[in-house]
């Protein structure tokens, strides 16, 4: 049942509105006074008030604008006098919802009523309806700020420096790895700093091509490269970046940078290279140490033997060489001096022979040692080719004239292969003459080694002209060959298969040489077969 | 007659070396350089002793010495090793050719590792010829 608040000067009014109200069901509280009225409203809230506009004291619109202030829902009905359209108008404009004017019937109350108690369930309705909408706004709200802060905080939290510019380039994130790695902080780089200052020169250039339109088929996520930026510092902060286009449909509205540290892996790398350095330099250490040994060995020998020969070749007369002259032997004396005479001298003589094999003997090892230390040097030191005219023929050539005696001393076949159509191309012909005769020497060295003596060993000495201009010298053995882990070390330094006699360096040096040349080398082998070597060298004609 | 030592070496210093040692303390150097010729040289001149390296050309100080200590008309003369090869080494490979169903052969009479003072290696040669 509605409540009503019925607020009249007059008392038959309330009384016989009273009446009728109460037989239509509503629950009739009445008030003889604008000020009564208001008193009764404010102790208990009456959904509709029915109140006369003329009234002593407080009027009606005054009623009107209170009850209106202490509760806004209230629906109020105004009951004005016959022709006082000015208050019935006044009175709407202060939110009253209806109007009745005197004589009024019943069933014109009952009309306006009824639209009231519409009205009244219609706001209700809206009511709920508007705070279900907020209570929806706020739920929303709630669930973007959370996943702003969790996307806040991914972003925050992240290992790997994150830098987002908007599409002026301006910086809008910095995170705090992005602080820590370049020592500013955001508040410094929002607003001042934009994305040229961290993202690499070309990613910049590409990012603006990208937003201007221009290279619209730029790829638009950069990955990977590594960089250095410079931090607050001054210092250049090694990462590992990538970028991403930001987008909003097809529009790009930003750019997000990645930066990972890599600082840490660079000191690693750094420490890794010097131990591999340390490592390396032992290495050469030894092999150096192991190189000079042998050599060393050769000199003492040949030392050893110089100075006994010395020591026997000067003895001459000793004490008992001194002619006793008591002995009576039936040889004359003259005879038995002049046999002494001719023994000293034959001992003498055999004697400078071998002084002379021990000198050769150390000769031959100060050579090796010669050899050793300039192929040391070689293959040591950045070398730029130093280029003629020449013509790669004439290096097989001089190469087969040195090795022609060697060979046919170790029963090999010396066979020459040239290409007559060669012309003169721009090469450097002593570094190309070396490493010819290391190759040729180290094939005569594989048919030495083959133990299958039935063999007829040759090496052949190729020259051909490739296409494309290139140049290709063939040294081809049939000697022993090489299983694939032998093929695999021979370019290992100091590594050798010749026991004391070989250094371990020669192929290393010829490799090093032709690749100054900007050339390649080559190997195919077969244990018991024989070995190719190919080197081949970008003839630059002339 | 001075006895004959053979010495067996690919490297002509080594056997220029060792023959000057040889011959200096009273005893006839013969010279081979490779387990090939060695052998030859065994059977032609009968030495009283070897001195035999292991790495060479053709056939290896290894073969060589196993071919001499299998044949009975051979196997009583002394072999010396000398070698840039450790003795350590030579001897795993002597037992893993003995396992590998070859007939188990002695340990050479004395192993020297290069390189080897002329005192030492003249000293070693005398204590099996004299």
């Amino acid at each position: 049942m509605s409540k009503l608040l019925l607020i009249d000067d007059e008392e038959g009014i309330r009384k016989v509105f009273s009446i009728s109200l109460k037989s239509d069901g509503y629950d009739v509280a009445t008030a003889a006074s604008g000020q009564q009225g208001i008193d009764l409203f404010q102790q208990e809230f009456f959904p509709i008030v029915l109140t006369d506009i003329k009234m002593p004291g407080m009027d009606g619109i005054e009623v009107l604008r209170r009850v209106k202030e202490i509760n806004p829902e209230v629906e109020v009905i105004v009951i004005t006098g016959h022709g006082d359209m000015e208050s019935a108008i006044q009175s709407l404009h202060l939110g009253a919802s209806d109007f009745l004017t005197k004589p009024i019937s019943n069933q014109l109350l009952s009309i306006a009523l009824k639209r009231a108690e519409e009205r009244l369930r219609t706001k209700k309705t809206l009511n709920k309806y508007a705070n279900d909408l907020w209570n929806m706004v706020r739920e929303q709200t709630e669930e973007i700020k959370r996943r702003y802060e969790f996307e806040d905080k991914l972003v925050q939290r992240s290992i790997d420096g994150i830098v987002a510019t908007d599409k002026e380039r301006n910086i809008i994130i910095f995170n705090s790895a992005a602080e820590e790695m370049f020592g500013y902080t955001e508040n410094e780089v929002k607003g001042t700093m934009n994305a040229g200052d961290f993202y690499p020169e070309g990613i910049t250039q590409k990012i603006s091509d990208v937003f201007a339109g221009k290279d619209r088929k730029a790829s638009d996520i950069f990955v990977g490269d590594e960089a250095s930026v410079i931090a607050k510092s001054g210092k250049a902060v090694p990462v590992r970046f990538s970028c991403a286009m930001l987008y909003e449909g097809d529009k790009p509205i930003g750019s997000v940078g990645f930066f990972q540290d890599i600082r840490e892996i660079k000191r690693l790398e750094k420490e890794l290279i010097k131990s591999e350095r340390l490592a390396a330099i032992g290495q050469t250490i030894a092999g150096l140490a192991h190189g000079i040994k042998n050599i060393l060995n050769g000199l003492k020998g040949g030392v050893y033997i110089v100075n006994t020969a010395l020591k026997k070749g000067a003895a001459g007369w000793s004490e008992e060489d001194k002619i006793d002259y008591s002995n009576t032997s039936a040889l004359p004396l003259q005879s038995r001096f002049l046999k002494r005479a001719a023994d000293i001298t034959a001992e003498r003589e055999r004697q400078q022979k071998k002084m002379k094999t021990g000198w050769d003997m150390v000769e031959r090892n100060i050579h090796k040692v010669a050899d050793f230390v300039m192929d040391l040097l070689t293959y040591s030191k950045e070398r730029e080719p130093e280029y003629e005219k020449y013509n790669p023929n004439i290096i097989a050539d001089e190469v087969c004239d040195l090795m022609e005696s060697k060979a046919k001393e170790c029963d090999v076949d010396l066979i020459r292969d040239v290409d007559r159509e060669m012309g003169e191309i721009y090469l450097d012909p002593k570094g190309i003459h070396s490493c010819l005769l290391n190759l040729v020497s180290n094939a005569i060295d594989a048919c030495i080694f083959d133990s299958d003596t039935q063999k007829q060993w040759h090496v052949k000495v190729r020259t051909r002209c490739e296409k494309k201009s290139c140049v290709a010298f063939e040294v081809i053995d049939n000697g022993c060959g090489m299983d694939e882990e032998t093929q695999s070390k021979i370019f290992a330094e100091f590594f050798s298969t010749k026991g004391g006699r070989g250094t371990g360096l020669g192929l290393l040096v010829t490799q090093k040489i032709v690749n100054e040349h900007g050339g390649t080398m080559d190997v195919a082998s077969q244990p018991g077969k024989g070995t190719v070597f190919t080197i081949r060298l970008p003839g630059k004609k002339v | 007659m001075a006895k004959k030592v053979l010495i067996v070496d690919d490297d002509v210093d080594v056997r220029t070396f060792v023959s000057s040692v040889v011959e200096d303390i009273g005893y006839k150097p013969e010279l081979a350089k490779d387990g090939e010729e060695g052998i030859g040289k065994v059977k032609k001149e009968k030495p009283d002793l070897v001195i035999l390296d292991i790495l060479m050309p053709k056939e290896s100080g290894i073969k060589m010495y196993r071919a001499l200590k299998t044949d009975s008309q051979f196997s009583d003369i002394p072999v010396i090793m000398h070698s840039g090869i450790a003795k350590r080494t030579f001897l795993r490979s002597q037992k893993a050719l003995d396992e590998f169903g070859d007939q188990p052969v002695p340990e050479p009479e004395a192993y020297l590792e290069k390189p080897i003072e002329p005192e030492e290696l003249g000293a070693t040669i005398k204590k099996f010829l004299s």
